[in-house]
Parts: structure tokens; C-alpha cells; sequence
């Protein structure tokens, strides 16, 4: 097992890495679709919020590949996929008493939307 | 999992009111536990998306009922004795020892 040496602790923690992935994957979606996050309710990790199971949003861009947590945490996997910014109007999330032209931005992964 | 840590759009916690100069740790345990994670995951045996899902662990009353860095010792805590390098009974002999020694002294601030 790895032991970390208190002189090695800046050099460790500089270098670590993010999620971000360096493979080239087909992206299912692209800046201006339409698209629904999925009404999923796993019992493991997510980071799709509950306020945003079952809504309709726009992909406003593309983030590039990432480890999909879900799996990560699951110990199932990395499951590479592409993470879009996904815009959602406010009143599509918190109804008619939502301000007008507010829009709530979630960096969603793949997994977690269809085309809508 | 639909745990006590997905608040957005939860009613009911009062407004968000940020602390000017907010200082990266308000107690030194703060900072040891913060150290404890790092140096404990370094250890290879889980990947922070483990990490995450093991605060989520914290039973949904206790969550809401306690501040950020008690979340992560309750997460490495899990953790820790999911993999078998910790007992829980190391854990309590330990805090046991902790309480014992404290007998005689003024609370501690926190």
C-alpha cells in the first residue's frame, strides 16, 4: 500500500489530476439540442440533482470527456463520456412563480440525458 | 441516491449569508481531518468519487445536523472500515481514550 511521506505532500497534491479524460468518443449531443435529463434514482452516486430528473434543457456546450462518477464511485468503472453545460429555463425547473429569463446552467453527463 | 446532501431547491435553511474572509478552516480538527482524507487516499484503496459517495452514507438527520468537515471524517470513517484498516472498535477505544483524557479540563471552544 502506498504511504504518503510528509515531504512529498505539496509534490502529490500539485500533481494530481482532475476527471477530465484524454480520448477522442462520438458525442451524442451537440450546442442547441434539445435534450431531457433522465428520471433516474440510483441508490449509488449521482450528480444529476433531483430538481433536474425528468426536465427539458438546451446543450449550450460541450466540456470534453470526463470519468462518469457514477460508475467511478461504484468501483464498475470509468465510463469516459462526453459532460455538456445543459441550460434549463427557470420556471422549467421551479414552475410559473419562477422569474422570467433566469436559466440554471448543470454540467451534466452523457449518461444522464436523451434527446428530447 | 436521494440522500440529505441534494438540497437545491430545498425550502427552509434561511438565507445563504457568506462569512467576509472566510478562513479555509475555522478549528484546527478541521485541518486534521482535511490532511487525514488526503493522506488516507493516497493509500490507493479509493477514488474520490468513493469518497463522495461515502459521506452520503451519514444517516439523512445526522447530515443536516452537522458542518462540512464532519462530513468528510464521517466519509473517511466509512471508508476505512469498509476496507478493513480500521476496526470501529479502534475508532470508539480511541475516542474513549480522547474523552478521558479531556476529564478535568474546560470544554473545548467546539
Amino acid at each position: 500500500m502506498r504511504v504518503l511521506k510528509g515531504a512529498d505532500v505539496e509534490q502529490v497534491i500539485r500533481k494530481s489530476g482532475g476527471a477530465r479524460v484524454h480520448v477522442e468518443l462520438p458525442a451524442k449531443f451537440k450546442a442547441g439540442d434539445r435534450v431531457v435529463a433522465r428520471n433516474l434514482h440510483p441508490l449509488g452516486h449521482t450528480r444529476l440533482p433531483r430538481y433536474a430528473r425528468g426536465r427539458r434543457g438546451v446543450i449550450d456546450r460541450d466540456h470534453g470527456v470526463f470519468i462518469f462518477p457514477d460508475t467511478h464511485a461504484a468501483g464498475t468503472g470509468q465510463k469516459p463520456q462526453h459532460v455538456y453545460a445543459v441550460r434549463f429555463d427557470a420556471r422549467e425547473l421551479w414552475g410559473e412563480a419562477a422569474e422570467p429569463r433566469q436559466f440554471v446552467y448543470l454540467d451534466l453527463w452523457e449518461s444522464y440525458l436523451d434527446p428530447a | 441516491m436521494n440522500g440529505a446532501h441534494d438540497l437545491g431547491g430545498m425550502h427552509g435553511f434561511g438565507p445563504v449569508d457568506p462569512e467576509p474572509d472566510e478562513p479555509v478552516f475555522h478549528h484546527d480538527w478541521e485541518r486534521r481531518v482535511f490532511a487525514l482524507n488526503l493522506a488516507s487516499g493516497f493509500l490507493g484503496q479509493w477514488n474520490i468519487d468513493m469518497s463522495r459517495y461515502a459521506r452520503e452514507q451519514m444517516p439523512a438527520a445526522e447530515y443536516l445536523a452537522t458542518t462540512y468537515y464532519e462530513h468528510w471524517l464521517f466519509g473517511l470513517e466509512h471508508l476505512l472500515v469498509k476496507k478493513g484498516l480500521v476496526k470501529p472498535e479502534e475508532i470508539e477505544a480511541r475516542v474513549a481514550e480522547l474523552r478521558r483524557q479531556r476529564v478535568g479540563r474546560p470544554a473545548a471552544g467546539s
